[in-house]
């Protein structure tokens, strides 16, 4: 009888409980961790999990509770604030999501009493963060890991999420109509798949959260779908703004990285890659883009053409500043930041930046606003997603040990995908000899760009350490599952062996 | 005298984490208590301030306000016209973001309600959102009165009723019901 059917089913439900416990977001784990789960599962899984800590040093659990979706995009969002180190855009945000209230109410349909208690939590979140980044960013990302594990907290802020998303589709019905699945019109979706508490994200949820959430604001988020399908990679999809071209609006953006296990999300990241290239500098990001900006406009004036655009971005950064951002009716206008990004990217003194480094605090809006943004995630998207044209300059790439000299050699020009950016290319092409004052003993040193477009490459890149060597993550060694001996051809021995590539 | 020695300092290690666990996992759920405390506070206010015709709910005696009574006026033109039900809520203590168990306490004759007085609708299920709330709760349940889900039914007989004998479910209607005192 149906009756019973339930209890069955409440029964199962209940004996589903231990597999929920834990954090509802776990702590960062080396995503290792991730091919050893896999390592005795279908050749397919293990194959791609082998080839993930390649570009993923980390990742972070989330509990699969029905939220994890939500839980990890809402968790990126502040964390990407976070490590922007930039009250004033925590300030902007806080702003942005308390206008959104508006959009909640006229378009979304929810009464105020029902959410506000929701979007205090976000708003609070925000505020808090804001107070205490210039102080103790450490603190801030303690804070927001404790708030996201506080149950009441976390459920408050990623049901503010789903409602900003159901309120985004009802307001843009054209835009993604066509994309709700069963024919169940826009309410019947709201109603089955956004709003139900524990119901998992699907793909259209994802999409309408990144478009009210994250590109606004500039940030882009790259998927990586681990499931069985073809091939010896995870398959990746990039979500950002792109202008009617397709090119996107702000490539130098800040990106969020989220692994897909079917109906599963967890958080990955890119930073302290397993060798070693960039350690204190990646402490702090965004003044390292400062100092190379700076320089390049020093040494190269003729790029001073990419400054245009270059601001364009910075500007993108700014919630309700979109160029052609659809959000931007509904964020609040800031017309006086129009100005002030532009004069202060041109104004900071090269010096001063040069100087300190590594102080957030003397860094100047422009190493805030503009420029945070761009690291880590910038290079990798760029080559990641234009790696079919990439392929003819890239195959007569050398292994990264001994690419330096040839990869700076290359004019930005002959690389297509990058020329659209003139600044992330004079960039590329200057990083190797910038990040030499890092390091003082060694002046070839490679930059962090090298070693992302090597992560990129189809095959595990082979690094020449001998720590490497020796380990089973290189496909050479006997214990990697990918194992692939060593062949020596003579052809490639001068220049260095183009690499294979199975596309 | 050794190996109890030996045993209370093996344990301990493994008492003091959950010790934390335990004092971990308390602020928590007051936090949870909490916040389900302020949104409980504002339906009451909702429900009479603007109260929606034919349902009503109030937090029972008892002091908590995770338990509620409320009533619903049967709808005109329906089998349930001019009789009254009252309903129980228990609220989960990380209500919205969980739904309450929602009971007739009146015995009622309904395809989609059992002998027990439970419920079978879909929000108050897998399709419960934090933007329902008590009043909405109410109102669905008034419309599931006058139009059941036949295809899922708890009471079979009522279902085939429902549609086959008008007369003879309105005469079950009137037999089951009755009133229940106030508590």
């Amino acid at each position: 009888m149906a009756g019973h059917d339930l209890e069955a089913q409440e029964a199962l439900a209940r004996d589903f409980q231990p597999a929920l416990e834990g954090p509802l977001v776990g702590e960062k784990k080396t995503s290792r961790a991730i091919t050893e789960e896999y390592a005795k599962a279908d050749p397919v899984y293990v194959a791609k999990t082998a080839a993930l800590p390649q570009k993923f040093s980390h990742y972070r659990p989330i509990l699969g509770d029905g939220n994890c979706g939500w839980r990890a995009a809402g968790f990126s969002y502040f964390e990407t604030l976070l490590r922007l180190q930039n009250r004033t855009q925590l300030e902007e945000e806080l702003a942005r999501m308390t206008s959104l209230n508006n959009l909640l109410t006229t378009v979304g349909g929810f009464e105020e009493w029902l959410f506000e208690d929701m979007v205090t939590e976000t708003t609070d979140l925000l505020r808090d963060l804001a107070d205490l980044i210039p102080s103790s960013p450490q603190a801030a990302e303690d804070l927001l890991r404790q708030r996201f594990n506080n149950r009441a907290t976390s459920d408050s802020i990623v049901y503010h999420l789903r409602l900003l998303a159901s309120s985004w589709l009802k307001g843009n019905r054209t835009s993604y109509q066509d994309f709700i699945p069963d024919g169940l019109g826009v309410e019947g979706y709201t109603k089955d798949w956004i709003e139900p508490v524990n119901q998992e994200i699907d793909h259209l949820g994802m999409t309408l959260l990144i478009d009210i959430l994250l590109k606004p604001i500039g940030f882009s988020v790259e998927i990586v779908y681990l499931d069985r399908s073809e091939g010896s990679q995870a398959n990746s999809h990039i979500f950002r703004q792109e202008d009617s071209n397709g090119a996107p609006v702000n490539p130098g953006g800040p990106m969020i990285h989220l692994l897909y296990r079917p109906s599963h999300y967890d958080i990955l990241y890119k930073e302290q890659p397993p060798m070693q290239i960039v350690d204190e500098v990646t402490r702090n990001p965004q003044v390292n883009r400062a100092f190379t900006r700076q320089i390049s406009v020093h040494e190269t004036p003729a790029m001073m053409g990419g400054f245009p655009q270059l601001d364009m971005e910075t500007l993108l950064c700014i919630p309700g500043f979109g160029l052609s951002s659809p959000p931007q009716h509904h964020g609040f206008h800031t017309p006086q930041y129009s100005q002030r990004p532009m004069e202060q990217t041109f104004n900071s003194s090269p010096i001063s930046a040069s100087i300190s480094p590594i102080s957030p605090g003397a860094s100047s809006t422009a190493s805030s606003v503009a420029v945070p943004a761009s690291f880590p995630a910038q290079p990798a998207s760029q080559p990641s997603l234009t790696s079919p044209t990439l392929a003819s300059p890239h195959s007569s790439f050398p292994a990264p040990t001994t690419q330096i000299p040839i990869h700076t050699n290359f004019p930005p020009q002959t690389r297509p995908s990058l020329s659209s950016n003139p600044s992330i290319a004079s960039h590329l092409s200057h990083t190797s000899e910038l990040s030499s004052p890092s390091s003082a003993t060694s002046s070839f040193r490679p930059s962090k760009y090298e070693w992302e477009a090597a992560a990129d490459w189809q095959e595990p890149v082979i690094f020449q350490t001998s720590t490497f060597k020796n380990s089973h993550y290189n496909t050479a060694h006997y214990n990697n599952p990918n194992f692939q001996p060593e062949e020596w051809t003579p052809e490639s021995e001068e220049p260095p062996a183009p690499r294979k590539r199975s596309s | 005298m050794n190996y109890d020695m030996e045993d209370t300092q093996n344990s301990a290690p493994g008492i003091l984490p959950s010790n934390q666990a335990v004092k971990l996992g308390a602020p928590r759920k007051g936090n949870d208590a909490q916040s389900t405390t302020k949104r409980l506070q504002t339906e009451l206010m909702q429900l009479m301030t603007s109260p929606a015709p034919g349902v009503s709910a109030f937090p029972n005696s008892d002091g908590g306000l995770l338990s509620w009574t409320a009533t619903i006026e049967g709808p005109e033109d329906t089998p349930y016209s001019g009789l009254t039900f009252k309903l129980s809520f228990a609220f989960p203590p990380n209500y919205p973001y969980a739904a309450p168990t929602v009971l007739f306490k009146t015995p009622i004759y309904h395809p989609n309600v059992d002998f027990s007085g439970r419920i079978c609708l879909d929000i108050l299920k897998d399709k419960w959102t934090a933007a329902y709330n008590i009043q909405t709760i109410l109102l669905s349940l008034q419309s599931l009165l006058g139009e059941p889900n036949n295809a899922s039914p708890l009471n079979g007989e009522a279902a085939e009723l429902w549609d086959k004998s008008p007369e003879e479910f309105k005469k079950k209607v009137l037999g089951r019901h009755r009133v229940i005192d106030d508590e």
